[in-house]
């Protein structure tokens, strides 16, 4: 406890150094932090209790959701497959389909059926509106959080106005990035004016384990129509939609990797000549009666101090930056948020401790196996 | 009674490729409440032999004996507890910690020592008193002056309450006011409380406040009588 006074005026005896390093290091966790949080927000959108028994029936070779038109009446065939548990028609709407900061990502559903279909809950807003008003909205809580929207508001989107009745929340992560509107709302918006065509069927099975089998028994009941469909496990559904992005995210993590480098230096670098500078003060410091160990740890506290010191910085950067600005990544209409979460924070912090630990080992063993002679009659 | 003995110590070491003995041989005993005062010129090796009393240098051959340990046969970790507990080092520079205050660097040696809050704050206050620079513990190092940073540095050598002081050219860098006044300090410590001071200088001057001169030279230490010290200063 005594020494920690010690450390801590240490760690300010350079103030501009100690400032520069620490602008560095939060630098280098704020980029680290938002590539994390992307890629927690990639495996939410990509886990989730129900996608396994979960299957997406599109419209064969089309991958974006403005070019899939499927026929409504489909649903009822797709309902009568043997281990087809329930079927939602949905249509998309979206602004762009490919890989968007500001995804806006609307889906037309029989509402009922969407109730049944998928585990959300109204934060806020009314239900009874919903159902009742033809241009009524339900707005995922990540999208509204990002938009500022809240209940009663009205949105729109090129040629879409809807009224805002409800906010929801959702055990799956995409659905909170989501506008949820009547079928024939959407069917009839936008500039693709197609009543009685849906973009894609959500279909449940009972057993997970036949999903394959369904998926195939589905695809050939429409192997010979005009519309073919091309069936799949929502998961692989999801990992295709988002294939581009997962490869920027992996180019993102090495890009991660290498901030962590740059932590690493800049501390050990700050670390190493706050050291230089004391060499002879660490002789003292042996004379005075204090052992080894002592200044070795002193050493390593000052690097980890240093390093938690930029890494909380960085933290607290990336948490408003997040918390503020509500960022989000989509493509071919899957919305994925930038996850934050006390476990993204507690990784933030353990591997600036980490690179703190790393950092300041070299030296802090150093500073204590100098010579305590040689070190008195250095010249710093 | 013998406070140290040093039997037979020689002392090697390589400088520039060259071997050097700065002490060969060396037999010296310092008598407990001594103010023993070795003189010589600079690089003759005075310091080295103080490093060694001080138990931060070893020996190539030979006993060192200091307080009752055989400093020779000590471990790094012994020997740290040891300096601890029974030596005062005082630098020719202060060698003061710039970012604790003078009442902290005073602090630092009894951080190491079981003392309750109070008991450090008595300690420290006490030594600041001693040295007359109650009024500037707030001070850093940076707001003092050469011979206030030094009497500083030796309040911090006397902080511990040692057995023995031991001072390397206390006063080689102040002028001669400050050195004066640290040289009287010194001699009080050893007339007042009876501390054991071994200073090293090249000044003859400041070895006229010592109760025993030795001259280094050549790796040998030599007596000198107070009319050699006398004729030495003149």
């Amino acid at each position: 406890m005594k020494l920690t006074k010690l450390i801590w005026r240490n760690l300010f005896r350079r103030p501009g150094r100690t400032f520069l390093s620490v602008c560095g290091i939060a630098c280098a966790m704020t980029l680290l932090m938002l590539v994390e949080s992307l890629s927690m927000g990639m495996s939410e959108a990509l886990s989730g209790d129900e996608s396994a028994r979960t299957l997406i029936v599109y419209r064969k070779n089309r991958y974006c959701p403005q070019t899939s038109f499927l026929p409504e009446w489909y649903t009822t065939r797709i309902e009568d497959v043997p281990g087809v548990e329930s079927v939602l028609p949905v249509k998309v709407y979206l602004s762009n389909c490919r890989a968007s900061l500001d995804l806006v990502a609307f889906q037309g559903t029989p509402v009922d059926t969407l109730l049944k279909a998928r585990a959300i809950q109204l934060t806020d807003g009314n239900m009874e509106q919903f159902r009742t008003e033809h241009d009524a909205a339900l707005v995922g809580s990540d999208f509204a959080s990002r938009k500022g929207l809240s209940v009663g508001d009205a949105f729109r989107f090129g040629d879409i106005d809807v009224k805002v009745r409800g906010i929801f929340e959702s055990e799956a992560a995409i659905e909170e990035g989501l506008i949820l509107t009547h079928l024939e709302f959407l069917q009839r918006a936008g500039p693709v004016n197609r009543l009685g065509t849906v973009t894609q069927f959500e279909v449940k099975v009972t057993d997970a384990s036949k999903a394959r089998e369904i998926s195939r028994e589905i695809d050939s009941l429409f192997a010979t129509a005009e519309e073919p469909t091309d069936t799949r496990a929502q998961v692989a559904f999801l990992e295709r939609a988002t294939r581009d992005l997962r490869e920027i995210l992996g180019i993102g993590r090495l890009l991660g990797f290498a901030c962590v480098i740059v932590v690493l230096a800049l501390v050990a670098n700050t670390v190493f000549m706050s050291v230089q500078e004391r060499v002879r003060e660490f002789g003292v410091f042996r004379t005075l009666g204090f052992r080894e160990e002592h200044l070795g740890w002193v050493v390593l506290a000052e690097s980890l101090a240093l390093s938690l010191l930029g890494g909380l910085v960085g933290l607290g950067v990336s948490l408003a930056i997040l918390n503020g600005m509500h960022l989000s990544i989509g493509t071919e209409g899957v919305p994925v948020n930038f996850a934050t979460s006390p476990v993204l924070f507690a990784r933030g912090l353990g591997i600036a401790l980490v690179t703190g630990a790393l950092a300041g080992l070299a030296p802090a063993i150093r500073s204590a196996r100098a010579p305590i002679v040689a070190s008195l009659r250095s010249a710093t | 009674m013998s406070f140290a003995n040093l039997t037979n110590v020689t002392r090697r070491y390589t400088k520039g490729g060259h071997a050097v003995t700065p002490l060969e041989g060396v037999d010296l005993t310092i008598e407990a409440g001594e103010f023993f005062v070795l003189l010589g010129p600079s690089g003759s090796g005075k310091t080295t032999l103080l490093n060694l009393l001080a138990g931060i240098d070893d020996a190539d051959e030979g006993r060192i004996e200091v307080a009752g340990t055989d400093l020779t046969a000590a471990s790094s970790r012994e020997l740290a507890r040891w300096r601890s507990d029974h030596i005062g080092y005082v630098f020719q520079q202060a060698n003061l910690v710039p970012v604790l205050t003078a009442y902290e660097n005073v602090d630092l040696p009894l951080w190491l020592l079981p003392l309750s809050r109070a008991e450090r704050h008595q300690r420290v206050s006490l030594a600041l008193e001693a040295v007359g620079l109650s009024d500037r513990a707030d001070h850093r190092p940076g707001q003092l002056s050469g011979g206030q940073e030094q009497r500083v540095a030796i309040a911090r050598a006397l902080v511990t309450d040692p057995d023995m002081i031991l001072a390397d050219e206390p006063t080689g860098n102040l002028d001669a006011e400050s050195a004066a006044g640290i040289l009287h300090l010194l001699q009080r410590l050893n007339s007042e409380r009876g501390k054991t001071i071994v200073m090293v200088t090249h000044d003859p001057r400041a070895a006229d406040h010592g109760t025993r001169i030795m001259h280094l030279e050549k790796g040998q230490l030599h007596a000198m009588t107070s009319d050699e010290s006398e004729a030495t200063s003149a």
